[in-house]
């Protein structure tokens, strides 16, 4: 039954990676980084709710971390180069 | 799998992908940003419930309701300075006035205002000091 979980999941990344490849302009690529990385953190949370564990959960709060720090500094770069 | 757990993840996962069709479909860039900011997190937060109700452990549930709150609490933060920094840099249809610009005009009127107040405040006080001497 999770399977269904997965393959939502999978659509969700392929659309953002899509969107990562072709986006008109920076910005667009931005958001859809932002887009996978919280794709990849559903994901490893599914992963560890499939194995009834709690060890793979710590990853989950730095990848979150790095998509928002991430995302802030692409904000900052596109405010000065232009997007 | 418990089915309220699984109805959770699987719920959680088909609001990730509405998000991620969201951002294929729409054609502008704040219609993107508003497709990719808001159903993920909301998908997030059903995938966690679901997690935190099928693994149980008390660590799981702390970490999970540690993540969650980052997120709801970076994700409006990230969305809107990149949402701030392309408006200018990107063109974008807009249905209505532009009230940012609008906001910007206003602003740098009142800084030209000040400028032009300080100048004359400094002058006044340029002649007074004359007439001392």
């Amino acid at each position: 039954m999770i399977f269904v979980a997965f393959v939502f999941l999978s659509v969700a990344a392929g659309c953002f990676l899509y969107r990562l490849l072709r986006g008109p302009s920076t910005s667009d690529r931005v958001v859809a980084l932002d887009g996978v990385l919280s794709v990849v953190v559903s994901g490893v949370i599914v992963a560890a709710a499939k194995a009834n564990s709690d060890v793979i959960l710590v990853t989950v709060l730095v990848v979150s971390l790095v998509g928002f720090v991430g995302t802030v500094a692409l904000g900052r770069f596109i405010e000065r180069q232009g997007g | 799998m418990s089915i309220v757990a699984a109805v959770f993840v699987i719920v959680g996962s088909l609001l990730t992908m509405i998000g991620g069709i969201g951002v294929v479909r729409f054609n502008d860039l704040m219609s993107r940003v508003h497709a990719a900011a808001k159903a993920p997190t909301l998908g997030l937060l059903l995938v966690a419930i679901g997690a935190a109700i099928e693994i149980g452990s008390s660590k799981a549930v702390v970490t999970l309701l540690l993540v969650v709150v980052l997120q709801l609490f970076t994700s409006p933060v990230a969305t809107h300075v990149l949402a701030r920094a392309s408006y200018g840099q990107v063109s974008i249809e807009l249905d209505g006035g532009d009230d940012l610009a609008q906001h910007f005009a206003a602003e740098s009127g009142e800084a030209a205002a000040a400028e032009e107040a300080k100048l004359a405040e400094k002058r006044a006080e340029q002649s007074r000091s004359q007439g001392d001497d």
